[in-house]
């Protein structure tokens, strides 16, 4: 793979094998813009390769998160000798310790190679699941219901798992600024008014009114999954996941001692491959919990994904934090600035008397405006009640 | 534009020093006619950068600045509904009903808004600035999925209205939110970093030019290692172009030759706007004015 001569017209299939190999590193590419970088690679000429690369830049990249993929495969794709010669040193470890360069994406290194399935699953496994599904009766039902998850078995835990699943969370509508037509609207529609007036030869027979639109609100997950809260993450994200499926935005995170972006893996329709995207995802499961630190990288990195004061935070964690608490008070005063409502999801407030004395359950307690318990089904069904009248206050 | 070298040139003309890469992202936006769409943190002159382009193109500037609940009538058009009932009184006087529907959709009854405004500039076109788009909410961004991709509208009273010249577009966001994907496809895109020393140091010259060459060099270093590990994490936000323009200009307005902590501490509000981050300067400030061979040296 080298850059053509111009004259033996290589040079748009290179482009084009370019853009391939960046789709295959993760980066959304479509066929238009791959046309335009053709285009765009003929306006600023082959004179000089970093023109090139500042060209094919602006037309297939669109967030700054993929510019550095970019420019490392872009690099290795047009040949720089220092760089491939790094990448073979990865594939062959005799070959190492000649090159002191930055060390490359993993994703790079993927995307030119063969590819295989992204998300692989079992047939055998799922269809093992859908059978035993269908022998569930619905007399079974009550008796779960009020069980507590922490103490079933494994073939009761898949069964509530499922049930979980079916819930379904009606987010909350609020009033936006965006005015539609109302009957009973406050305000005027001037413009229908007019027109519908020029028709009846100037005379205002009719007023139509305009009110405002009701808005879902965009929803922000934070869900605990360090130790302690092992068994409770994987049936909440399982819950979460569908129940907040028809949300038109929706961020889900976790947080142990770092944070983990989830949002690829709840794409995913199928709520078992969803778990094993988040799998693939979360490095920390089941170790300590570090929120304040984990809120912070939020700030420093995510923060863009929390909608102008509009997003309905769910926290879900015991509280039992083992980081810094000046930290945590901190980067929560940001969130609750930074979010409409922050809704704790706590399965310790099971026990009659709990009282959030450990240190950073009372900073939690301090920030968040509601606090839930999660730990059994009639909870989660009295949770999106109790999340309508949150925001509704 | 002929090539990416004389757009350099015709922007720093306008007293805008633009690299490479940002010049090679706005030549293809014009050659292609496509939507640019800049993101970056505040101050990093993504707004300046349409200013300087409209002036170097010679084309008139045209700005939407975007907020939650932009509607149409304030980004499109609005009839004027007051001139337009005046009209109507007055015609009914008159006996001429049937045509009073036509008379008051007349071109001189529409009240243009910065987006048709941009489309109906005459020769040679405008350069339209739609400002914060992430601050907009995604209805507003749906509609402008079709502005962008056809530079088109349709009034329903008067019908399709088609760009005479394609405006130059220019989308700034200050990703407070993400940008719908839709409308991301139609942009050519470009994050705009905060400069590296030197080509702040040119900004500086060119925008405080009486300010001493030294005072220059110490308020580039200054800002240079604001922005840069350690010190960048102990803030919330780092200090843009347009707040090391504004305090180099305070500076020379108090007539400093050296930057010393009790200058800085003076002046630090028009660096830092955070009360967190004017307190967290005191204590790194010996280390951020240290010699510049020390600094390298640690």
């Amino acid at each position: 793979m080298q850059l053509g001569d111009v004259r033996t017209g290589k040079w748009p299939e290179n482009i084009l094998g370019f853009a391939r190999a960046l789709r295959r590193s993760g980066v959304p590419v479509d066929s238009s813009r791959i046309g335009l970088s053709v285009t765009s690679a003929r306006l600023v000429g082959l004179a000089h390769k970093e023109d090139l690369s500042y060209a094919l830049e602006s037309v297939l990249i669109s967030r700054q998160e993929d510019l550095e993929v970019f420019r490392q495969l872009f690099d290795v794709y047009f040949k720089d000798p220092q760089v491939a010669n790094k990448l073979l040193a990865q594939m062959l470890p005799s070959a190492q310790g000649q090159d002191t360069s930055k060390p490359k994406k993993a994703r790079v290194s993927d995307a030119l190679k063969p590819q295989a399935p992204v998300w692989p699953v079992d047939p055998a496994k799922t269809d093992k699941e859908l059978e035993f599904d269908a022998a569930m009766t619905a007399s079974d039902l009550a008796r779960l219901k009020l069980a507590d998850f922490n103490q079933l078995g494994a073939s009761e835990f898949a069964l509530v798992q499922r049930l979980a699943r079916d819930i379904r969370l009606p987010i909350p509508k609020v009033p936006s600024r965006r005015k539609v037509n109302r009957p009973r609207g406050a305000h005027l529609n001037w413009s229908k008014a007019l027109r519908t007036a020029a028709q009846m030869d100037g005379e205002f027979i009719v007023l139509p009114k305009l009110g405002r639109q009701l808005q879902t609100l965009p929803i922000f997950m934070l869900v605990d999954i360090s130790g302690s809260m092992e068994r409770y993450a994987r049936l909440l994200l399982a819950f979460l996941h569908k129940a907040t499926a028809h949300a038109p935005r929706r961020d889900v995170m976790a947080f142990g001692t770092g944070l983990s972006d989830l949002n690829q893996a709840f794409k995913l329709k199928d709520p078992d491959m969803m778990l094993q995207g988040c799998n693939l995802a979360i490095k920390d499961f089941a170790g300590g919990t570090k929120l304040g630190a984990s809120l912070q990288e939020l700030k420093t990195h995510h923060a863009h994904r929390l909608i102008a004061k509009r997003s309905l935070v769910l926290l879900v964690s015991d509280g039992l934090d083992t980081g810094d608490s000046e930290q945590l008070e901190a980067s929560l005063k940001w969130l609750k600035g930074k979010s409409r409502k922050i809704c704790w999801l706590n399965p310790l407030l099971r026990f009659e008397g709990y009282e959030p004395l450990a240190k950073g359950a009372s900073v939690l307690d301090r920030y968040s405006d509601a606090k839930m318990a999660i730990h059994n089904l009639t909870h989660l069904e009295d949770l999106a009640k109790a999340i309508k009248d949150l925001v509704q206050r | 534009m002929i090539s990416v070298d004389a757009l350099i040139e015709a922007l720093r003309v306008e007293g805008y020093e633009a690299d490479r890469r940002l010049a090679t992202a706005v030549f293809l936006a014009l050659q292609l006619q496509r939507p640019l769409l800049l993101e970056g943190d505040p101050g990093v002159g993504k707004t300046e950068l349409a200013k300087a382009l409209s002036l170097a193109l010679g084309r008139v500037l045209v700005r939407l600045q975007c907020y939650d609940g932009l509607e149409l009538r304030e980004a499109l058009y609005e009839w004027n509904y007051t001139a337009q009932m005046l009209h109507m009184r007055a015609a009914s006087a008159h006996d001429q009903l049937s045509q009073v529907e036509q008379e008051v959709y007349q071109e001189k009854y529409l009240i243009e808004r910065p987006l048709l405004k941009a489309l109906r500039a005459p020769e040679p076109g405008a350069v339209l600035l739609i400002d914060e788009v992430d601050r907009a909410d995604e209805p507003f961004e749906a509609f402008l999925l079709e502005y962008l991709g056809e530079f088109q509208v349709s009034i329903p009273e008067l019908g399709t209205i088609k760009a005479c010249v394609t405006p130059v577009t220019i989308l700034t966001s200050n990703r407070t939110r993400e940008l719908n994907d839709a409308v991301k496809r139609r942009c050519l895109y470009h994050w705009m970093d905060y400069p590296e020393r030197e080509r702040e140091l040119a900004i500086l010259r060119r925008q405080v030019p009486h300010a001493s060459e030294d005072l220059t060099q110490q308020v580039a270093t200054f800002v240079d290692r604001l922005r840069s590990a350690p010190f960048v994490s102990a803030f919330t936000r780092a200090p843009g172009i347009a707040e090391s323009v504004e305090w180099a200009r305070a500076l020379v307005s108090l007539d400093t030759l050296i930057i010393d902590p009790e200058v800085v501490s003076d002046t630090a509000g028009i660096l830092f706007k955070q009360r967190e981050d004017l307190a967290a300067l005191e204590p790194l400030m010996k280390e951020l004015l240290a010699p510049v061979d020390e600094a390298s040296l640690s």
